[in-house]
């Protein structure tokens, strides 16, 4: 499984990668920031992408929203991993595209297994007609 | 000896016995008169049978002469004289029968001369009828026989005639002897009557009088001395009207003494001063209450001005006050500072009334010091009470029943930026956002704001929209308590301006969220570090260091369940949890809080036996898995290895109960209702050994009882602990809430709220 994490905390960016390719296997992409990130996304085709929500320049939403407008990266699944609390109001990550929320601090051992339950409980949509034409 | 007679028993005997004595005196004199008239009726019939007795001797005289007359003459003149004599002679008989009466000795004398009077006749009667008969001889001899035997007869007869008329002429004899006896005794008898009528009433009436007068002169003398107020004679023996009078006039006197006893008591007792100051203003009659009101006694004031008393500053006043008494000539009352003995000084009240018949002024003068002193306490606390109305912070205005504005304080003036003139009398709602919709002029608006008013903020805090002058809105607590006026009930106001609460409180969750965020971000990456590490993944550790990575990892998840448990408890008590109601069945609740707590038990060898109904509720699922986890949690911490935690859910009358059943230490009594407050633990020593925040039970019972449900714990030290709690079930829960999560005693979120994710699980799934 490639996996895309987006986060601009190095840290974190850098524990998360570790959690999903040395505890859970995955094939770990990092991006610095949203911009960075949807070039990756376009580049690497990623099985799914992990979101931070607040970063500079270009936050989690707007990020997700260009996602969305890019044909290439349209439709990657989308999962936040963000510190609750303060951006409370998730359900308009929804109506973005977002499949699921994911909090942190997270349980490293388990990380890998919830991105793998979200995706099974998830299948992403069959590509719009849109992009068939 | 006193006779105890009646005065007018006496008067009765005073008129009765002089009238007895004159009857029996006129009854003597009755009876005298009829004794002399009886002798004079004797004197008469006397004289009749004299006069009656002769007749009769000269009748039969007569007889004879005419008889002799007629044998010489044979003339018929002596026949018819003697004819008509022997007719007589019977009649004058009869009157001298009559004349005599019952005398039993004239009677025989009168039988006597009948019989002789017949013989005589008879022999007359021969004689006439010899002459008649012409035998001369015969009527010769038996004339001369006759004769004689007349001539014995007539003296028998005469004999008999004196023996009647003998006593007769001793009676006629003894006559004026016995008139002039009488006559005699008449005079006495008149004399003596008189005489003794005039003694007996003169002793009756000097008898009489002098005890009237003594007794009407000792009743004289018990007025003077009741009016002089001595003591009064004795009282008067008898049970005469005098008496009885001077009883009365006792009475009278004691009840007189007694009022007065009573009066003076009243005067010598009353707390206030009563005197009496005359025309010239000195004090002739003081009560000793002077003692205690000036301490002057009664004698120091008698003589002196009442002026005296008075300070120097109200002499003017007082002065102008006496005048106004004696120019009204009625009650008038005035007060005055008058000096006590000490020097200190007494507000007194006088009520005075001026009698211009005694020239004197009489005052009844009550020390109102006190009454003076309660007063302008009374005013400075009114002004203190005032000031801090005008100069607090919270808004007070007063409303009608209704909603007018009464009254408004100066910091409702500054809330709302009206002046009070503008806005008293106007309508309540004027101040209200309420106000762009609804208007203050309609009945049916204004009723229905109150309305809505009293449910939300009488006798609690109630959070509105208010309207300034100027057109901005704000946020309001309000609170209004009813009081009772004299003019009725009225409601009061309490409104405070929350707009600066509402910002540090919107400060607040803003810096509790970013210090949470903050923390959050390295402690994500703290936590990752140490559990790649602690699990090897990047390479096996040296036992030690392993030990001490495990213990930096065991004590990170600690600081991160604590900033979660802040967080929620934040959110209870701000009364913003977050709440995401639906139809859950219990069985799938259950069966995700094994799930998450699995692995904890395991970790600590302690096996979950859960007990499944298929009972659903109204609640937010999320939030019943977060307790559930959260009892079952501690129920492992505290159960010894090798023991199990129950978890049954079952369903009882009104409610779905969950019970989370352990064998471990129990509670001690006194714990038990600590245990669900904030940090509370049984041992303090119990958060560091076993890794809780003392937040769980706090926040697991502002959940249950935002579910409408209680929460509880039943416990026996040493044999374990049950802690349960209790929500109702579907149907009651959708028919309470009605679209709204049971708030039980929370105020309402914001329905903004209701879209925020639960804290735990740690994952929020859309679709």
């Amino acid at each position: 499984m490639k996996i895309l994490v987006i986060d601009d905390e190095e840290d974190t960016r850098s524990i998360a990668s570790m959690c999903l390719g040395l505890l859970g296997g995955a094939e770990v992409i990092e991006a610095a920031s949203g911009k960075e990130g949807i070039q990756k996304a376009a580049d690497e085709q990623p099985d799914v992408i992990i979101l931070d929500l607040l970063m500079p320049e270009m936050d989690g939403t707007q990020t997700l929203t260009n996602l969305r407008k890019n044909p290439a990266t349209e439709r990657i699944p989308v999962i936040f991993l963000t510190v609750k609390g303060k951006f409370e109001e998730f359900d308009n990550l929804k109506e973005l595209g977002a499949l699921a929320v994911l909090t942190k601090p997270f349980d490293p051992t388990l990380l890998t297994e919830q991105i793998t339950d979200i995706l099974k409980a998830n299948p992403m949509p069959e590509p719009r007609a849109k992009s068939s034409e | 000896m006193r006779l105890n007679l009646k005065l007018s028993h006496k008067g009765l005997i005073l008129v009765a016995v002089p009238l007895i004595f004159e009857v029996i005196f006129l009854a003597t004199l009755t009876y005298l008169l009829r004794q002399a008239e009886i002798e004079v009726q004797r004197q008469v019939r006397s004289k009749a049978i004299i006069s009656q007795a002769n007749t009769l001797s000269k009748l039969f005289y007569d007889a004879g002469v005419a008889m002799g007359g007629y044998s010489i003459t044979k003339s018929p003149l002596f026949s018819d004289r003697y004819d008509k004599i022997v007719r007589q002679i019977p009649q004058d008989l009869d009157e001298l029968k009559n004349l005599v009466g019952d005398n039993s000795r004239q009677q025989q004398i009168l039988q006597n001369l009948q019989v002789i009077t017949v013989t005589g006749l008879k022999i007359l009667g021969e004689a006439k009828s010899a002459i008649d008969d012409n035998r001369v001889d015969v009527a010769q001899f038996r004339a001369r026989h006759m004769y004689k035997e007349i001539r014995s007869l007539a003296d028998r007869l005469q004999d008999e005639l004196r023996g009647l008329t003998e006593d007769e002429r001793k009676i006629e004899s003894e006559g004026p002897e016995a008139q002039n006896r009488n006559r005699a005794m008449v005079k006495i008898y008149l004399v003596i009557g008189v005489l003794l009528n005039f003694l007996i009433a003169v002793a009756l009436a000097l008898y009489f009088s002098r005890g009237i007068s003594r007794r009407l002169n000792v009743l004289t003398d018990n007025s003077i001395r009741l009016a002089r107020a001595e003591p009064l004679n004795p009282a008067l023996s008898g049970t005469d009207e005098i008496a009885h009078l001077d009883g009365v006039f006792h009475s009278m006197a004691e009840a007189l003494n007694e009022a007065s006893r009573k009066e003076r008591a009243v005067i010598e007792n009353s707390a206030d001063v009563i005197c009496s100051i005359d025309v010239d203003g000195k004090f002739v009659a003081v009560s000793p209450a002077c003692n205690t009101t000036w301490g002057y006694r009664p004698d120091e004031l008698m003589g002196r001005r009442f002026i005296e008393l008075v300070i120097p500053e109200d002499h003017q006043e007082t002065i102008r006050a006496v005048r106004a008494v004696r120019a009204e000539k009625g009650n008038t009352e005035f007060e005055n500072r008058t000096r006590r003995k000490d020097g200190s000084i007494v507000t007194v009240l006088w009520s005075t009334y001026w009698s211009e018949a005694e020239r004197s002024m009489f005052c009844v003068a009550h020390d109102i010091s006190m009454r003076k002193a309660v007063e302008e306490a009374t005013k400075a606390s009114e002004k203190r009470i005032r000031t801090i109305i005008e100069n607090m912070l919270v808004g007070l205005i007063i409303i009608t029943k209704e909603g007018f504005i009464e009254s408004i304080n100066p910091a409702s003036e500054r809330m709302f930026g009206f002046d009070a003139e503008e806005i008293v009398g106007r309508h309540l709602l004027c101040l209200f956002n309420d106000s762009k919709l609804f208007s203050e002029r309609s009945q049916s608006d204004t009723h229905n704001f109150m309305e809505n008013l009293f449910s939300r903020a009488l006798n609690r805090i109630g959070e509105l929209d208010a309207l300034k002058k100027s057109g901005e809105d704000f946020p309001i607590e309000i609170s209004l308590s009813e009081f009772e006026t004299a003019d009725g009930y009225r409601y009061l106001a309490n409104i405070l301006d929350v707009s600066e609460r509402r910002e540090v409180e919107r400060l607040k969750k803003e810096f509790v969220s970013t210090v949470s965020h903050e923390l959050r971000t390295p402690l994500t990456s703290i936590r990752g570090s140490l559990t790649l590490l602690s699990v090897g993944a990047l390479g096996m550790l040296p036992e030690q260091a392993k030990k001490v990575v495990t213990i930096a990892e065991r004590n990170t998840i600690r600081l991160i369940t604590l900033i979660n448990d802040i967080l929620d408890i934040e959110k209870l008590e701000s009364g913003k949890l977050d709440m995401v109601f639906d139809t859950i069945q219990m069985n799938n609740v259950l069966d995700r809080s094994a799930e998450a707590v699995r692995a904890f038990a395991e970790q600590n060898g302690i096996k979950l036996e859960m007990v499944h109904t298929n009972a659903s509720v109204y609640a937010d699922g999320d939030r019943l898995v977060q307790v559930i986890v959260n009892l079952v949690s501690n129920a492992v911490k505290f159960s010894p290895k090798g023991e199990t935690v129950t978890v049954a859910v079952s369903e009882i009358p009104g409610f779905v109960e969950v019970k989370v059943v352990d064998r471990g230490r129990g509670i001690p009594p006194k714990y038990k209702n600590l245990l669900f407050q904030r940090f509370q633990q049984v041992e303090a020593s119990d958060a560091r050994k076993k890794g809780g925040t003392g937040l769980g039970l706090a926040i697991c019972k502002g959940i249950i009882e935002a579910h409408g449900g209680t929460i509880g714990v039943e416990s026996e030290e040493g044999k374990g602990s049950c802690f349960w709690f209790k929500i109702p079930p579907l149907a009651t829960a959708k028919t309470q809430q009605a679209g709204q999560p049971p708030a039980a005693a929370q105020p309402v979120p914001l329905p903004v709220a209701a879209a925020n994710p639960p804290l735990k699980p740690e994952e929020k799934m859309f679709g």
